[in-house]
């Protein structure tokens, strides 16, 4: 977990999308669908320096119990179950929270996990993933006194005791897009995806194609889905995901995106197998140059969503009484490029902070909806 | 002349390589399937034990660092799980497909137990996966890959060609004759199942340590299950099933390369070409393939 | 068949006893005897549990608190059983689905796809087709079974004109059910303006009569238990289910008897989808994916993701109840208890004891049911006269 954390505090280390959680952030695809100009103004904008501030725990706050379930999928799969929980281990140690998880073995569990948690009379619940969502709200409408934190569940409606954290994926994607363009010799670059029956995911693969033709429009663009149905399967297959990827090389492209869980990982081996061709890849979720350390010659970046910060602040906000329902925008930029670096040209990288900023802005658009139409 | 941006040929050549590549756990697991059964075990295990050969891969590779023992022990272990299935179907006569049941849940269960337990909060540095072979026209080929079609006309040859091959078809058709001119029914069915679960076990190697350097649970994904419909399909012959693993691979890889090619981007849902594979295998079973008899002695215990 | 060649010494001796028992009729003899062994293999698996818990996490404590939890959540309160009859719900019907096409001699590894099917045509009779009162449920329930009726017709139809092999077939079906499935939500029955791929909530009209509404517990299970006399009425009192017993058990004799196997093959696998189908639909209007106190009144729907797992726990507990049907509703009801434990189990350790110790401890059990000589060289329990006969034959591809 430090680990990541030297890493994934970005206030040093590059491209930031929003900064920190402003509202400017929300002017973009989420607005499209409902009206629900996310309530996340509600999240102190101190949010990132969380770090240095003293420890929560002694500000009057109560100690509160902190249950986290995660998506089918492990705990550790390197990837965002992994990091939600991240940031409710970094409860228990800045805000003394007493922390707790369970793993469904399938999507019928989801509900009796989160029952478990307010039996136990736990204060907040953070539940992982999209595919939670529909159990998370019928939970929170059933527990009005119980907190509920659930993470890339898009808020239609607002609850009080419910707060999504979304994050704009297309936003990231696109930076991946326009990465992956900017250093393909062959203009011809892949990526690997989970399932495009997951928002979240579609997002990405759309964004990323969006940003690729921005930056060439020449590029060619390779999006291979998963074509399972069961996320289990969709976000669990390496195989797939290397055979996918490798084959794109074959293809001709030479910088590839993996973004689906352990499947997307695949794409990062593939990559890691064909170092000495010059094909390079981007991670995504989280910096996984630290969580897939067979990619670290190859991986020049990831899409990044900002977990583990997203989750640690609305734990402070349940803690401080000041947590808010409906959407919270959190952080989405590009990781460190690490070891590669020297590999991203100087103008490249100021055109990455340029679109970094446009998007913030808003003066560049997307145009991603929140869904596969 | 150019497809999705490629020469023809090249795209071709691209295309074989991915079925090759998908289909290399499907053969192997097939294999297995198809040496078991014609000593007359049923092997539905196919699954289990592939999936416990591939996390002994990576329970060896991440304890020893190095990919020979690791492959050994994702081998071996296939073949622990063999003798189980053996004891329980040969020794005490449990139903085949009970046994093969049993190992399919006991394998799932015990490789998420021991993955949860040992390796949930400290995922440890692996080895790496074993190397590969260029292909001439870009690519290449996994090295276990070109291991599985080797071990199709080998394991035709032992079939067709040695006692031992030759016994395994005695008592997969009928145990009783066979017994009666002096063959060890009980032993044959060993060797064979135990050789079949060595074959599911370098399946799992397929994918650790031979493909991928991290252990998922349930990354096998039912491609077991895949390698047990190739083995009916291929009608119990290693070469039939070998056709079978690779018409699978080609149509997993036809339906990729329509994706990634742009084909069936935007309007078409993914789901469509989703279906292609198991259509064309329905297609193919009800048209041309038709009746497949298993050995006679299949599933009988003895 | 097993047991004369492993126990050979003390069968006389036990065999004199029991006839002289079941002439005395004595019902509860009969049964205790007959649970002791399936008791001693849970015994056993559970033990056997315990000490690979206890040795891969060094403290014999864990595996106490582990098992403590396991209890407290399958049966510790009334609800925790209202959670274990609600999950053993669906695989009773899916395990009588498997134990049908069992009695055929068929292999239906498509209990996935049926259950899908099911629970996809019971969904959409129950957002999209009003209905008043008790109407409701039962036409949604009706299009259910028919759905999965259909759906399994196919491979028994495949087999029997074409020989297609039905595990192949109904393998390629599950992964083209659940493609399928997989479109429909996410396009002409996706809830309007709803993110995810899931039909709309069902009318409320389309509920499932509650027996414990503050414990989420429907009347699904009662259904079930009275499916499970159905089948066994069925199969063991109507012709019909005499022929397909008879073209399981032999279909040369079958065949030889005028009796129409082609017919058999088909009926038998569109009735075992159907019965799978029945499992979706329950899980639709009784549930859906909000199996918990939480959310009794709650919506239904159906969603991405409703059917994972059941075709392959199916085929176990229809295999552990020996493809009887009432063996099926006990062995139900036990994979239930040990996945509604399996929360509070983990709930209790610390750390968390990886869920899929309930998969080792549900293997260990079939292993030793159907293994029964192990178990009884262990606890020397003396054979039976009944041993375990055979449930399958091969392939049973001798059509």
């Amino acid at each position: 977990m430090s680990k990541f954390f030297k890493s994934g505090n970005l206030l040093g280390a590059g491209l930031l999308l929003c900064g920190t959680l402003l509202s400017a952030c929300d002017t973009g695809t989420t607005a499209a669908n409902t009206p629900v100009p996310a309530a996340d103004t509600a999240v102190p904008t101190t949010a990132m320096t969380g770090g240095t501030a003293t420890p929560g725990a002694m500000t009057g706050g109560k100690k509160i119990k902190v249950g986290l379930v995660t998506d089918v999928g492990s705990i550790n799969d390197k990837n965002f179950n992994q990091a939600s929980y991240e940031g409710v281990q970094q409860a228990e140690k800045d805000l003394g929270a007493e922390i707790k998880y369970l793993e469904p073995k399938d999507a019928k569990e989801y509900a009796q996990l989160i029952d478990q948690f307010v039996s136990a009379n736990y204060d907040v619940i953070v539940t992982v993933g999209f595919a939670l969502g529909d159990a998370t709200t019928a939970a929170a409408k059933a527990n009005p006194n119980v907190k509920f934190i659930g993470v890339d569940q898009f808020q239609a409606a607002t609850l009080p005791n419910l707060a999504g954290l979304i994050f704009e994926e297309d936003k990231a994607g696109y930076l991946a897009g326009a990465l992956a363009a900017g250093l393909s010799k062959s203009h011809n670059i892949g990526a690997v995806l989970g399932t495009d029956t997951v928002p979240p995911v579609w997002r990405y693969g759309e964004g990323y194609k969006v940003g690729a033709k921005a930056q060439d429009p020449s590029v060619t663009v390779q999006v291979t889905y998963h074509s399972d149905v069961d996320i289990s399967k969709t976000f669990n297959d390496p195989a797939w995901g290397k055979t996918t990827a490798l084959s794109m090389m074959d293809k001709g492209a030479d910088v590839v995106f993996g973004a689906g869980g352990n499947t997307g990982n695949g794409a990062l081996f593939a990559a890691a197998e064909r170092k000495d061709k010059g094909i390079l890849c981007i991670g995504v979720d989280v910096d996984q140059y630290n969580t897939v350390p067979e990619s670290q010659p190859v991986i020049v970046s990831s899409a990044e969503k900002k977990l583990t910060a997203g989750v640690f602040t609305l734990l402070k906000a349940v803690q401080s009484g000041t947590l808010k329902g409906g959407n919270n925008t959190g952080e989405v930029g590009l990781a460190p490029f690490h070891d590669l670096a020297a590999k991203v040209p100087a103008d490249l990288k100021t055109k990455l902070d340029k679109i970094t900023a446009d998007l913030a802005s808003g003066t560049i658009k997307t145009n991603v909806p929140p869904a596969k139409p | 002349m150019t497809l999705c941006g490629q020469p023809v040929l090249l795209l071709l050549l691209s295309v074989l390589i991915t079925a090759l590549s998908f289909a290399t756990p499907i053969t192997l697991g097939a294999l297995s399937g198809v040496i078991c059964e014609r000593a007359g075990v049923v092997n539905i295990a196919i699954e289990g034990m592939m999936l416990s050969g591939a996390f002994g891969g990576y329970w060896a590779a991440v304890t020893f660092h190095s990919l020979l023992p690791a492959v050994l022990t994702a081998v071996l272990v296939g073949g622990l799980m063999a003798l189980l299935h053996g004891w329980l179907s040969i020794t005490y006569k449990v139903d085949q497909i009970i046994s093969g049941t049993v190992i399919n849940i006991l394998g799932f269960g015990i490789t998420g137990y021991l993955f949860g337990q040992w390796y949930a909060h400290n995922a440890p540095d692996s080895p790496g996966t074993l190397p590969t072979i260029p292909v001439p026209g870009g690519g290449s080929l996994q090295f276990l890959a070109v291991v599985a079609v080797i071990l199709v006309f080998v394991l035709y040859a032992v079939l067709q060609g040695t006692v031992w091959g030759l016994r395994v078809r005695a008592v997969g058709e009928n145990p009783h004759a066979a017994d009666t001119v002096g063959v060890n029914v009980r032993r044959v069915r060993y060797s064979a199942v135990l050789v079949g679960g060595l074959l599911a076990g370098l399946g799992g190697a397929a994918y650790v340590p031979g493909y991928i350097p991290a252990f998922t649970p349930g990354m096998t994904n039912g491609y077991g299950f895949i390698a047990l419909a190739a083995m009916i399909f291929g009608k119990w012959n290693p070469i039939g099933a070998w056709a079978a693993a690779l018409f699978f691979g080609l149509t997993l890889s036809i339906q990729n390369n329509l994706q990634s090619c742009g084909v069936v981007q935007g309007p078409v849902p993914v789901g469509i070409v989703g279906m292609l594979p198991y259509i064309a295998t329905l297609l193919v079973l009800a048209g041309f393939v038709g009746r497949s008899t298993p050995p006679a002695a299949d599933g009988v215990p003895f | 068949m097993a047991e004369t060649t492993t126990a050979p010494a003390p069968a006389p001796q036990a065999h004199i006893p029991v006839t002289t028992e079941q002439a005395a009729g004595s019902l509860v003899a009969r049964l205790a005897r007959d649970l002791l062994v399936p008791l001693l293999a849970i015994f056993t698996s559970l033990l056997i549990g315990a000490g690979l818990i206890a040795l891969t996490t060094g403290s014999p404590g864990t595996a106490l608190e582990a098992y403590g939890g396991l209890l407290t959540g399958a049966v510790g309160s009334p609800q925790a059983l209202a959670n274990t009859l609600i999950r053993s719900t669906p695989y009773i019907f899916a395990g009588l689905a498997v134990a049908l096409a069992f009695k055929c001699g068929l292999f239906n590894i498509g209990a996935e796809g049926q259950v899908a099917f099911g629970g996809l045509f019971a969904a959409y009779v129950g957002y999209a087709v009003p209905l008043p009162g008790l109407f409701h449920p039962l036409l949604a329930l009706t299009a259910g079974v028919l759905g999965g009726f259909l759906w399994g017709a196919v491979p028994g139809f495949l087999k029997a004109r074409t020989g297609a092999h039905e595990v192949i077939t109904t393998i390629m079906m599950n992964y083209l059910a659940l493609q399928f499935v997989g479109l429909m939500l996410a396009g002409p029955m996706k809830k309007p303006g709803s993110i995810s791929a899931r039909t709309p909530d069902l009318l409320p009209t389309a509920r499932l009569p509650m027996l414990a509404a503050n414990l989420g517990l429907h009347s699904g299970v009662l259904l079930a238990v009275g499916v499970a006399v159905a089948v066994w009425w069925f199969l063991y009192r109507t012709t019909w289910g005499f022929e397909i017993r008879t073209t399981g058990a032999n279909p040369a004799a079958a065949r030889y008897a005028g009796m129409p196997t082609v017919r058999n093959v088909i009926l038998a696998m569109a009735l075992s989808g159907a019965l799978a189908g029945l499992a979706g639909a329950v899980e639709v209007v009784g549930v859906a994916l909000n199996v918990s106190r939480l959310n009794p009144g709650g919506d239904r729907y159906f969603g991405l993701g409703f059917s994972s797992g059941y075709g392959f726990d199916s085929i176990a507990i229809a295999l552990l109840g020996r493809s009887n049907p009432f063996g099926v509703v006990a062995a139900a009801l036990l994979f239930g208890a040990l996945r509604a434990g399996a929360s509070t189990m983990q709930f209790n350790t610390h750390p968390e004891v990886p869920g899929e110790i309930i998969s080792v401890i549900q293997g260990l059990i079939l292993l030793f049911v159907a293994a029964d000589a192990i178990i009884r060289r262990l606890y020397r329990v003396p054979a039976t006269a009944a041993g375990s006969a055979a449930l399958t034959t091969g392939w049973g591809d001798k059509l």
